[in-house]
């Protein structure tokens, strides 16, 4: 392949690349596939992208004028294995054709399904008992089962979760999964976590249809581990929330 | 006679692709739905998961690289061999050290061992310095820190990579010729491989370190790439309960662990956050062992590394961190059960 006609592919894929990165971040679609936390630097590769194209195109008009005013410009420099070009189009056709979609219940079978997650963090639950019992997610209550030896306080406070719904055989009648994926780094490693839901029109709810939960807290036995439960005086329909999984 | 025959494969090959077609909507109409909407499921994913290790790593990479270019730049190979010693024991030790002051992850360390490599760095230098440079990086220290605090774990996790390092590294220095584990460079020819003047401009130097910026982010993206594809396409069909389900003995506990680093191909940087994940199942020497082992191997870092080194020194590479990593775990492990 020729110098140029490489340079010129490479200037395209970069410029293609940080469009990419950018249209994902402009549309908010970048949580589906990394924790928040890492997104400023996402938008630091979008400018440096961008700022690699710039030295593409200029490197392009620059050989150009070159080879213009200089007659013995030697053309002996090989360009690199255009394989490199084809593989950097894997993520781009990737990014285009598939619809972003986050990780659900699909995902369940490989990625883990916990209702009680072994998750630590160095912020201690403390800080969750200040919390409003209406204001913890998913996750908070997860963490709270896991850690707190004494569940019996937690009985009868108010909850109001979001999350998708899912069904399982290890559920009673009237019951359901009101599950969240959670990503600490990227998609690689989601797994999701779920609290159980008891509603007597469970049967109405669809398979990951998105959902407020809001009743009251119970604990129940599920395959030996004490799990919470919302007693739902209301399941109410929501749209997906901007940011589909919940961050530790 | 030639008019005639002409035609004809052209017509046959139509036929052919037609009855193809017509078997190909007769099976699918009697594959049950379920199996497209499964595979679609896979998929996503797939492309999911793909696009997180992918986007995740990019600035990563850009950073690595960029570093590569301006050590190309600005770097004279004498000012290298007269920072650094050629005695192998004092080479290895230095070039672990030196990992502590360039942030690279696994991803970008790569390119910028090669550029070090080409500017006359030791072998047992380097090698320790791929290997601890994306644990003892600032960055990795400080999310160390965050996620565990400043105890135990990110002590021993430094402590360990670093021995790891030197040990490899010094298990290279052996080897005098460094053509025996280095792979021939045969794309790094660029425009300013010519003798340079010694008056070019700083913003023409930065201009050209942006060049070598870009060339090798195709080059060592394609192998990002590559990794991502692999570690995504495990994650969709191998599920992760299985891993974790093998055991939970001392030995096993550490191998799981091992296993689980080297699958899910995550960054060293964040890594940390991933472990704390399992601090409640795993023992803390399991724990260490995967913060210890997953930046110096994973599924893109083993296809990086064979970009770079023969096959042979890959071997290698991967195997002894691997054998010391799962030591370490199994002696923290029978220490604090």
């Amino acid at each position: 392949m020729q110098k140029r006609l490489y340079r010129s592919l490479q200037a395209l894929l970069l410029l293609g690349m940080c469009i990419l990165l950018a249209s994902k971040a402009a549309s908010g679609q970048l949580t589906y596939y990394i924790n928040q936390r890492f997104i400023p630097l996402t938008i630091f590769g979008i400018i440096f992208l961008a700022l690699l194209a710039q030295t593409m195109f200029a490197e392009i008009k620059r050989a150009r004028q070159n080879t213009a005013n200089d007659e013995h410009h030697h053309e002996h420099d090989h360009a690199p294995a255009s394989a490199n070009l084809w593989f950097m189009l894997v993520p781009l056709l990737i990014g285009v054709l598939i619809p972003a979609r986050p990780l659900d219940s699909s995902a369940f079978a490989t990625k883990g399904f916990n209702t009680n997650s072994p998750l630590v963090s160095a912020d201690s639950s403390a800080q969750l008992f200040e919390t409003d019992s209406e204001e913890r997610n998913i996750l908070d209550w997860i963490k709270l089962f896991n850690f707190e030896t004494d569940l019996a306080q937690f009985e009868g406070q108010k909850a109001s979760v979001i999350g998708f719904v899912y069904f399982d055989e290890s559920l009673g009648k009237n019951q359901f999964f009101v599950s969240r994926f959670v990503v600490s780094c990227c998609a690689a490693d989601g797994f999701a976590i779920a609290m159980v839901g008891e509603w007597p029109q469970a049967s109405t709810l669809k398979q990951d249809s998105w959902v407020l939960v809001k009743g009251t807290i119970k604990s129940i036995t599920i395959n030996d581990q004490t799990v919470p439960l919302i007693l739902a005086e209301s399941v109410q329909a929501v749209p997906a929330p901007e940011q589909p999984y919940l961050f530790p | 006679m030639q008019k005639t025959t002409s035609p004809r494969p052209l017509s046959r090959s139509l036929i052919l692709s037609i009855v193809i077609g017509i078997l190909l909507i007769v099976v699918s109409s009697m594959v049950p739905a379920g199996v497209f909407t499964w595979l679609w499921d896979k998929l996503n994913i797939f492309a999911t998961v793909f696009l997180g290790i992918f986007i995740e790593a990019i600035p990563y990479l850009l950073l690595g690289t960029l570093a590569s270019g301006l050590v190309e730049v600005f770097l004279d190979r004498d000012q290298m061999s007269k920072w650094i010693s050629h005695r192998p024991v004092a080479a290895a030790v230095g070039g672990a050290f030196m990992g502590m002051i360039f942030p690279v992850c696994e991803c970008g360390v790569v390119p910028l061992t090669r550029r070090l490599f080409n500017k006359g760095l030791p072998l047992s230098a380097g090698i320790s310095f791929l290997l601890a440079a994306p644990v003892l990086n600032p960055i990795v220290v400080l999310s160390t820190a965050a996620a565990f605090g400043w105890g135990n774990m990110l002590f021993w996790r430094m402590g360990v990579s670093l021995v790891i390092a030197i040990v490899v590294g010094l298990v290279f220095s052996v080897e005098r010729d460094p053509s025996n584990v280095l792979r021939p460079v045969l794309t790094l020819s660029h425009e300013h491989d010519h003798p340079r003047e010694a008056h070019t401009s700083f913003i023409e130097k930065i201009r050209q370190a942006l060049l070598i910026t870009a060339d090798e982010f195709f080059e060592m993206g394609r192998y990002l790439i590559l990794g991502a594809m692999l570690a995504a396409a495990l994650q969709t069909f191998i599920a992760q309960s299985s891993l974790l389900s093998i055991g939970s003995g001392p030995v096993l506990s550490v191998l799981v662990m091992l296993g689980l680093a080297i699958l899910l191909s995550i960054c060293s940087t964040v890594d940390a956050f991933v472990a704390l994940g399992f601090m409640g199942t795993f023992s803390f020497g399991s724990v260490l062992s995967f913060l210890v082992f997953g930046p110096m191997v994973d599924i893109k870092s083993i296809i990086m590394y064979s970009q770079v080194f023969r096959r042979r020194s890959v071997t290698y590479l991967v195997a002894i961190p691997f054998m010391m990593s799962l030591l370490a775990g199994v002696i923290f492990n029978y220490l604090q059960p």
